[in-house]
């Protein structure tokens, strides 16, 4: 996959995410409303390639004025990613050499890599994700299971500790994917699975788009960096 | 500006630790007090989470969960709060509440209601039990006029 193709597809994809992202604020009051319908207004542009680089621009000073109107990220680790991919993008679109533009869209492919990698890993170096009571935790009492029925899977420890490992060592084994384009494919599956499962289980709905909007750059990087070598 | 530079460095630059610890969750009550002077304050729990969820609801949230997704917002307001408080946090939990209630898009009944305060559980485990702490008081806020019954 060319850069620019790995581009042109996290756009789509990200345009997409964005979209799902502002219908959801359809619904809201006054002029958070009539910010997401803009914003919206912008994904559909994002997606059928209407002057793309003006499109970015405009779709990451508004993303500054959300940041600013919630005091944050309004859902937290997506908001956060939704930002990360939105600035590569610019700073890849804006880059005056090819050279740069490869480090900007190359940047996005590190902290992909990054945000499973690290996730294992300070999960691993704390004993109750270990021994599975991290994530008997999270059904027990957190805010995140999706209905009440679900709290009832932290009855079930030993599941749970096989799950929390099986988490754990898929994080930290993600960088190992990058070895070859067939492992990185079933590792990028089985990612998506996860956060599928994420979606079902905590309602994270909007994680699952936006990662996988990151996935072209980490398949454009692979074989920049691995298939060259 | 170097505020909102502030609330950028953290996505340009992301920790990525997802549930490295699992911390003390909260809980947000509110409570409606009338016109009566009677001094009856009820607790009840804000938002329930739905007690079962069919297959097909899970896949419809794939591309619809307004609702979750501006819950998981007002626990972060709420996280927030017992940090850091603010007038925007509270505000914007207060807000949402009213319009929840004068909206009808919950079954609370806001009957001779007047004004509404919120407050923050914080629920825990210590050892093998869980255990809720009060943690914050909102304060009392009037209900728009227009709107009560």
């Amino acid at each position: 996959m060319s850069i620019d193709d790995a581009i042109r597809l996290t756009e789509i994809l990200m345009g997409f995410a964005f979209a799902q992202q502002s219908i959801e604020h359809f619904v809201s009051k006054g002029g958070e409303r009539y910010m997401f319908i803009f914003r919206f207004i912008l994904a559909v542009l994002l997606i059928v390639g209407f002057q793309t680089t003006g499109v970015l621009v405009i779709l990451l000073l508004l993303a500054l004025e959300i940041l600013n109107r919630f005091q944050g990220p309004y859902n937290g680790g997506a908001d956060r990613m939704s930002l990360l991919i939105l600035s590569c993008l610019c700073l890849a679109q804006l880059s005056p050499t090819q050279y740069w533009k490869e480090i900007a869209f190359g940047y996005l492919a590190l902290q992909l890599v990054l945000s499973y990698f690290i996730s294992g890993f300070v999960k691993v170096v704390n004993p109750e994700w270990r021994n599975g009571q991290a994530l008997c935790d999270v059904f027990l009492f957190s805010v995140y299971p999706a209905s009440e029925s679900l709290r009832n899977w932290a009855n079930w420890p030993r599941l749970l500790f096989f799950m929390s490992w099986g988490v754990m060592l898929f994080e930290l084994l993600f960088p190992i994917s990058l070895i070859s384009s067939t492992s990185l494919y079933i590792a990028l599956i089985i990612a998506a699975s996860f956060h599928l499962s994420n979606v079902f289980m905590l309602g994270l709905n909007r994680f699952f788009w936006i990662w996988i909007s990151a996935y072209p750059s980490i398949l454009w990087f692979q074989q920049r960096i691995f298939a060259t070598t | 500006m170097l505020h909102i530079l502030k609330l950028l460095i953290p996505a340009l630059v992301p920790s990525w630790n997802f549930f490295d610890v699992i911390t003390p969750s909260p809980r947000i009550q509110f409570a409606l007090y009338g016109l009566n002077d009677e001094i009856t304050i009820e607790w009840q729990e804000y938002r329930h989470r739905p007690t079962h969820l069919t297959l097909f609801q899970m896949i419809g949230r794939m591309l619809w969960n307004a609702k979750w997704n501006e819950s998981m917002f007002i626990i972060g307001c709420a996280e927030r709060l017992m940090v850091n408080p603010t007038l925007h946090s509270e505000n914007e939990i207060l807000n949402r509440m009213i319009n929840d209630f004068t909206n009808k898009t919950s079954d609370i009944d806001l009957n001779n209601a007047t004004h509404l305060q919120f407050r923050l559980l914080v629920v825990e485990r210590q050892g093998s039990e869980l255990h809720q702490n009060i943690t914050y008081y909102s304060r009392i806020k009037k209900l728009p006029t227009w709107k009560i019954t």
